[in-house]
């Protein structure tokens, strides 16, 4: 329906402040102000979060290291759960730093006594069971980055661990405290050269030896047929050849030199 | 130099708005004090005002109504940060504005006008003369037009032109005031407010003056 047409007497400015004429009633005024009161209240009581005070910090100024060391922080845990992984897939120690190399390298290695200390030293560890008095003399020494990458020092490694268990008496008597037993593969593994020249010596004595012993405490089922242990026997007394230069049975006890 | 000093000597320009910010100042030093019933004093004297405002935005009552507390309830809780860089009233302003412009960006395509009866005691009784010689029933239903398109051109301006139209043309702020709530310099108040009147005067052109 057509609207009666304006006079249009009035400017821009006269109209837009009819606008000013758009005013509520008083009664609004009244409800308005009961429920800015109830507002007040509750504002007062509502406990403010922790965060509402973070906009009086000046964001500028902490923006800046606070996301340095936030994201040097989570490049350290990446790289270290990133290593972690890997060290333990292939079995090897985790990559080393320069730096951490340049410590190992300053250490003293680890000793290993050359063919002809053994004969003498055998005596010694026969006569002196006590670990306390056991010294490894110094004679060669073999760099720490030759690990357990071999099959064969990994395996002697196991069955170490193993004899360890099952006699720790025997491991105890031979090898002492001293050494870990890490440390005690890579003297094995690294005395190879050493053991294989003696390695053809006694070996009928050792591998019953070693048979017996894997009857006792290596066989996974004790009441395996009789083949079947001594072909345990034969790898065992193979893999701990490797390692082993001497085997002596005093009384009760028996030694391994190396 | 601070700029904020530079805003309060530009921004409060005539004496009369000078004494009114002093005014305010004393009674906000009280409520920073710890007297809370002296805010109220400063509800009573700018509810209408601040509600204009927010109302002249959104064109929507229940929506100001709400704005309008939320303004004054922020106010409160903020009332000691206020250091008196600028007027009291400025500041009001300023919040206001801000609550007002979150709302409308939150809601851009939830609006529906809600509108205020023209209150013919406060119009400009000139005006209204001006606009039409008709009386009666035939006047009330011109009006109620007249104020329908009038608030669907305003809504038709983008945010930041009709802020400053209505802070401007409506509520009477200077222009460094306008300047000095919306954030922007003088020279682009100037700006959007051509703007905005060029626009307006295509839109209601035939309520006008030709």
């Amino acid at each position: 329906m057509p609207i009666n047409e304006p006079n249009s007497k009035v400017t821009l400015e006269q109209l837009l402040r009819l606008k000013r004429a758009e005013r509520p009633n008083p009664e609004f005024w009244a409800h308005f102000e009961r429920e800015l009161h109830q507002k007040q209240l509750t504002a007062l009581v509502q406990k403010r979060r922790w965060w509402h005070g973070m906009s009086l910090i000046p964001m500028r100024r902490v923006l800046l290291p606070t996301g340095a060391v936030a994201i040097a922080t989570l490049t350290f845990i990446s790289v270290r759960q990133s290593v972690s992984p890997q060290a333990v897939e292939t079995g090897r120690v985790p990559a080393l730093s320069s730096s951490t190399v340049q410590e190992i390298e300053t250490l003293s290695p680890v000793q290993v006594p050359s063919k002809a200390v053994y004969a003498s030293l055998g005596a010694q560890v026969d006569s002196n069971a006590t670990p306390s008095n056991y010294v490894i003399p110094v004679t060669e020494s073999i760099p720490v980055t030759q690990e357990i990458e071999s099959p064969s020092a990994r395996s002697i490694a196991a069955n170490l661990a193993r004899l360890e268990q099952s006699e720790p008496d025997l491991i105890h008597s031979v090898l002492g405290s001293r050494l870990s037993s890490a440390a005690r593969v890579q003297t094995v593994a690294a005395s190879q050269n050493a053991s294989e020249e003696t390695a053809g010596t006694d070996s009928s004595s050792r591998y019953r030896l070693i048979a017996r012993y894997a009857d006792r405490a290596l066989s996974p089922e004790p009441l395996a047929p009789v083949g079947v242990r001594e072909r345990i026997a034969r790898r065992l007394g193979d893999d701990l050849g490797e390692g082993i230069s001497r085997i002596g049975v005093v009384g009760s006890r028996v030694s391994l030199k190396f | 130099m601070n700029l904020t000093k530079v805003f309060t000597k530009t921004a409060i320009s005539t004496p009369e708005r000078q004494q009114e910010a002093d005014a305010d100042l004393v009674v906000v030093k009280k409520v920073q004090a710890g007297d809370v019933a002296a805010f109220d004093r400063l509800i009573l004297k700018y509810r209408e005002r601040v509600f204009g405002v927010i109302y002249n935005l959104t064109s929507n009552r229940e929506d100001s109504s709400d704005l309008t507390q939320d303004t004054f309830i922020k106010a409160f809780q903020a009332i000691n940060r206020f250091q008196g860089n600028c007027s009291f009233f400025t500041w009001l302003y300023k919040i206001a504005v801000n609550t007002t412009l979150g709302h409308l960006r939150k809601n851009k395509l939830r609006s529906f006008f809600s509108l205020e009866k023209i209150s013919e005691d406060g119009a400009d009784i000139q005006i209204l003369e001006q606009l039409t010689d008709k009386r009666g029933a035939d006047r009330d239903t011109y009006l109620k037009e007249l104020q329908e398109k009038l608030n669907e051109a305003l809504q038709k301006l983008s945010i930041p032109h009709r802020t400053v139209i209505t802070l401007f043309e409506i509520d009477g702020l200077s222009h460094a005031e306008v300047a000095e709530v919306v954030g922007c310099s003088e020279g682009t108040v100037r700006s959007r407010l051509h703007y905005a009147k060029q626009f307006l005067q295509g839109e209601l052109g035939k309520y006008l003056r030709a």
